[in-house]
């Protein structure tokens, strides 16, 4: 089965049916789709912004790492699913949607740039934790930025596109 | 129609007539771009908003004081309100009868004026202030939470109703 196929298949279900033609269910999951985005973009943001050495200097990096994660892990459950009835209500629109394909495109690239940091930063975590990060951590924290800024910046080009 | 401002339709017709906003409406992509830095500000606006009052119910940022997350997230808070009016007022002035037909766009006006004065008078000195009665707190904080949430919601609802 294609992947437009099943999209296909995804925009013939009940559901799918029922949310197109409701007045309310778009605009409602949409709402929640942009307050969820606020309580994972900022957190995300200002934990980017700590690698980048350029808010909160004086808390280490894992204190603040401690006090926003689950503020990003959060927002990100709450935006992963109103995102897939978003999707679930208009498939072959976004399926055929090139700023849909360029935001998917973004989210994978936002997932390998989190794990590699992952993977890599413990390494010497503690020789930069409390004072200024090295090249490489600012380098996964203004990708991460940049990629996040960006996903928004589709999202929202999706809907004029 | 909701006739809160009576006799505003000139001024509204006006908005649309005025240099600003017929350049907002006829450049192609100009809405949606000044769009998204109002989700932008939305953004850190209300997960600012959110992080300094979810700490005084003790959830969230617990390694941070609230009188020492007020003083952090306030130039935030502050930078979010300017960028919001100034994205705000551009997309209104592009589509102002829209605006003047809309059920939503009153009401978030109306909370708006609330929300930015709440924050100006209460909540920005009570945060600050250490060791301030913790009801009072609470119902401040929670006060604070619904003020800007009604602000997006209604401001999510003014394309639709």
């Amino acid at each position: 089965m294609s992947l437009l196929s099943f999209f296909q298949w995804l925009e013939a279900t009940p559901w799918s049916i029922t949310m197109r033609e409701s007045e309310w269910i778009f605009p409602f999951i949409e709402t929640v789709h942009v307050l969820a985005l606020s309580v994972m973009l900022f957190p995300t943001a200002l934990m980017d912004l700590r690698l980048l050495d350029l808010v909160m200097r004086r808390e280490s990096v894992s204190k603040v790492r401690s006090q926003l994660m689950p503020w990003i892990w959060s927002g990100f459950a709450a935006m992963i699913v109103s995102g897939i009835f978003v999707l679930w209500s208009h498939p072959v629109k976004y399926y055929n949607s090139p700023f849909a394909r360029a935001k998917a495109v973004l989210l994978v690239l936002a997932g390998v740039n989190a794990i590699v940091f992952e993977l890599t930063a413990g390494r010497d975590a503690a020789a930069w934790d409390q004072g200024l990060t090295p090249l490489r951590v600012k380098l996964a924290g203004g990708i991460s930025l940049l990629i996040w800024i960006s996903v928004v910046v589709m999202g929202r080009a999706i809907a004029y596109g | 129609m909701l006739n809160w401002f009576p006799g505003s339709l000139p001024f509204f017709e006006w908005c649309g007539r005025t240099a600003i906003g017929m350049a907002v409406r006829d450049t192609i992509w100009a809405f949606p771009f000044i769009e998204t830095f109002h989700l932008l500000a939305l953004a850190s606006l209300l997960g600012s908003v959110l992080l300094i009052n979810m700490r005084v119910f003790g959830i969230g940022m617990r390694q941070f004081s609230v009188p020492q997350l007020a003083r952090m997230l306030d130039p935030w808070i502050l930078v979010s309100i300017a960028v919001m009016l100034v994205s705000g007022i551009l997309m209104a002035m592009s589509e102002p009868i829209k605006c003047y037909e809309s059920y939503s766009f009153p009401i978030k006006m109306l909370f708006l004026g609330i929300a930015i004065v709440y924050y100006f008078t209460v909540q920005r000195k009570f945060m600050v202030s250490e060791g301030a009665p913790p009801i009072r707190g609470k119902v401040a904080a929670t006060l604070g939470i619904l003020l800007w949430a009604v602000v997006s919601i209604a401001g999510r609802g003014i394309p639709y109703i």
